[in-house]
């Protein structure tokens, strides 16, 4: 078939030309060309717009509301409640909201490609699966991060404005336990976005990936005070967005994991779902 | 070219395709032809390693899609022409598709140019009518300047005029020497179309043939004669060395004779004639007998 290939290159000598200037590529597609065309996928996805600048804002607004309500409140609590006041954790409240946005968007990056049945196309131009994920991986981590960065910085600030004009404990960007809490917070949502990511290969439908991750982030910990007793201590310390979220506190409850190590706990789920996601993957037919 | 080898995939127990050996050769167009549900699809998935055989092999010039460096310089495929994200432009679907491939973005404007969407590349694709999806497709195959090309049903959906300006460009493709592998479910549809033909029914392999020797093979031409001494003038047509078939009252299908050669030999015997007619079979006719037994779902079928 050599024949054939080379006439093939000979009729279109624009790229034989591209192909030299681009020196010794010998048209071999690599790891970071799947990043760029992932990179060109989220970008041109419309959500990614909606997800980076609606949790940002949406962020810095709940940490305006929360702080003012707690200045409110403050002058109120008795010593034991002033003792645990956490003016850190009320800024950051809003990564509730934000960890369910990123985790869909994580999710969304690879259930539209079986929603649209792009999928096809995309493994056909690049039939290495795990280069495919791990690209998906790569890419959606790093807006994440970057949203995540801006979210917690953004609330951070917006929250702790609006406690001090309460008259209420703040903090400022001084106190070491801010940037642990800002960067380990936008780690947080990191890890949020690749269980999304993850989730969303396993499962393949939108809708099903959407309530899973409803059900994971928001509606197990919520329901978790409700569970019989061990089984409630269990998940409020050891689920792994509660034990994650600890990164973005200042009073250390008793009952719960120190913030670092809690999201150690979130790491590690995310590790476990990310390999199945993997193996799958690669095994599946498209 | 693509060789399909002992080709295989079971669901189950149930064999979608079942030893499929068959190969598409370089500067021809072969037609996939089957009725639905016989396989095509799945076969062309496996070539383009979507989907694992159970069992065999199919390579494309000489590997497995994995195994090439940069897979769409290698194939050019159209499966599915909607498969695109309804918000993305058409530009960026092929930007990111080139992209994943280390393709120069230059590329990406010669595909539009080429099959006519240049200017409306930037409009969301999800706006486009089936015809423009058709060509998004038919883009996005090019996009590597490939030797060969898989299209699953790419005449579906389309126009008149695109049904020609795709036939055409198949046409072109092939005579610049790429294997192009193209399925239906119409043999209408395709025998103006293939070079070679390649049958399956119930994803087994029914024919494997050129399309000159399906059509010397299968368009039997038939006479239909009516006479009201049919029964005597029948005898008389099957000792001169047709095939004669009582076709109703008064009715008969010869073949094996010409019009000609009837109408000389019912002069001669003073036989009196009330039509001689030429009736040709279509191939469409030729394939339905060819995979009769193979249909998955037939209204006859249910009926019985």
């Amino acid at each position: 078939m050599t024949t054939t290939e080379t006439r093939t290159r000979s009729r279109t000598p624009h790229i034989a030309h591209k192909e030299a200037v681009a020196g010794q590529r010998e048209g071999r597609a690599t790891f970071p060309d799947s990043l760029h065309a992932e990179y060109i996928k989220i970008r041109t996805m419309r959500s990614t717009l909606y997800v980076v600048l609606g949790t940002i804002a949406v962020g810095a607004a709940i940490a305006t509301l929360v702080g003012s309500s707690a200045g409110d409140g403050f002058a109120t609590m008795t010593t034991a409640e002033k003792a645990t006041f956490d003016p850190l954790a009320l800024s950051l409240r809003g990564y509730m909201l934000a960890q369910v946005t990123i985790a869909l968007l994580g999710g969304m990056s690879i259930t539209a490609e079986y929603g649209s049945r792009t999928v096809v196309s995309t493994l056909t131009a690049v039939p290495h699966r795990s280069r495919v994920l791990a690209a998906k991986a790569v890419v959606l981590a790093a807006v994440a991060f970057l949203t995540g960065l801006l979210f917690t910085f953004a609330s951070f600030l917006a929250g702790q404005a609006a406690l001090k004009s309460g008259g209420t404990p703040s903090l400022t960007l001084s106190d070491p336990s801010a940037w642990r809490a800002i960067v380990g917070g936008a780690l947080f949502l990191t890890l949020a976005g690749l269980l999304g990511l993850a989730t969303g290969t396993l499962i393949r439908s939108t809708t099903a990936t959407v309530t899973t991750l409803f059900a994971a982030f928001l509606i197990v910990p919520a329901f978790g005070p409700a569970f019989p007793g061990a089984l409630s201590d269990w998940t409020s310390r050891y689920w792994p967005s509660s034990a994650g979220g600890q990164i973005m506190t200042g009073y250390q409850d008793p009952a719960l994991l120190h913030p670092w190590p809690g999201l150690a706990v979130m790491t590690g789920c995310v590790a476990l779902v990310l390999t199945a996601a993997f193996l799958t993957f690669r095994k599946r037919d498209a | 070219m693509i060789e399909v080898q002992g080709l295989t995939k079971r669901y189950g127990e149930v064999p979608a395709v079942d030893d499929l050996t068959f190969t598409v050769r370089a500067g021809e167009i072969t037609g996939f032809l089957g009725p639905n549900g016989a396989g095509k699809s799945s076969t062309m998935r496996m070539i383009l390693g979507l989907d694992a055989p159970t069992s065999g092999t199919a390579t494309v010039n000489g590997r497995p899609m994995r195994a090439h460096p940069a897979p769409l310089r290698a194939l050019g495929a159209l499966l599915d022409a909607g498969a695109v994200l309804p918000s993305r432009s058409a530009y960026h679907h092929l930007l990111a598709l080139a992209a994943s491939n280390g393709l120069p973005r230059g590329r990406v404007d010669a595909v539009l140019e080429e099959v006519g969407l240049a200017a409306v590349a930037r409009r969301a694709a999800g706006s486009y009518s089936l015809g423009m999806k058709q060509r998004l497709g038919i883009a996005a195959a090019l996009l590597g300047d490939p030797p060969v090309l898989v299209l699953d049903e790419p005449l579906n959906g389309l126009d008149p005029e695109g049904i020609v300006w795709m036939r055409g460009l198949m046409r072109r493709m092939a005579g610049e020497g790429r294997a192009v592998l193209m399925s239906s479910h119409l043999m209408s549809e395709i025998e103006l179309t293939v070079d070679h033909l390649v049958v399956i029914g119930r994803g087994r392999l029914i024919a494997d043939t050129s399309m000159a020797d399906f059509i010397a093979e299968h368009s039997a031409r038939e006479v239909v004669v009516r006479s009201p001494h049919s029964e005597s003038f029948g005898r008389r047509l099957a000792d001169a060395g047709a095939a004669v078939r009582a076709d109703g009252a008064n009715r008969l299908t010869v073949a094996g004779l010409g019009a000609p050669e009837i109408g000389a030999l019912a002069a001669l015997n003073g036989v009196e004639l009330h039509e001689l007619a030429l009736r040709q079979t279509s191939l469409e006719d030729a394939f339905m007998a060819l995979t009769q037994d193979s249909v998955e779902y037939s209204a006859d079928k249910e009926a019985a």
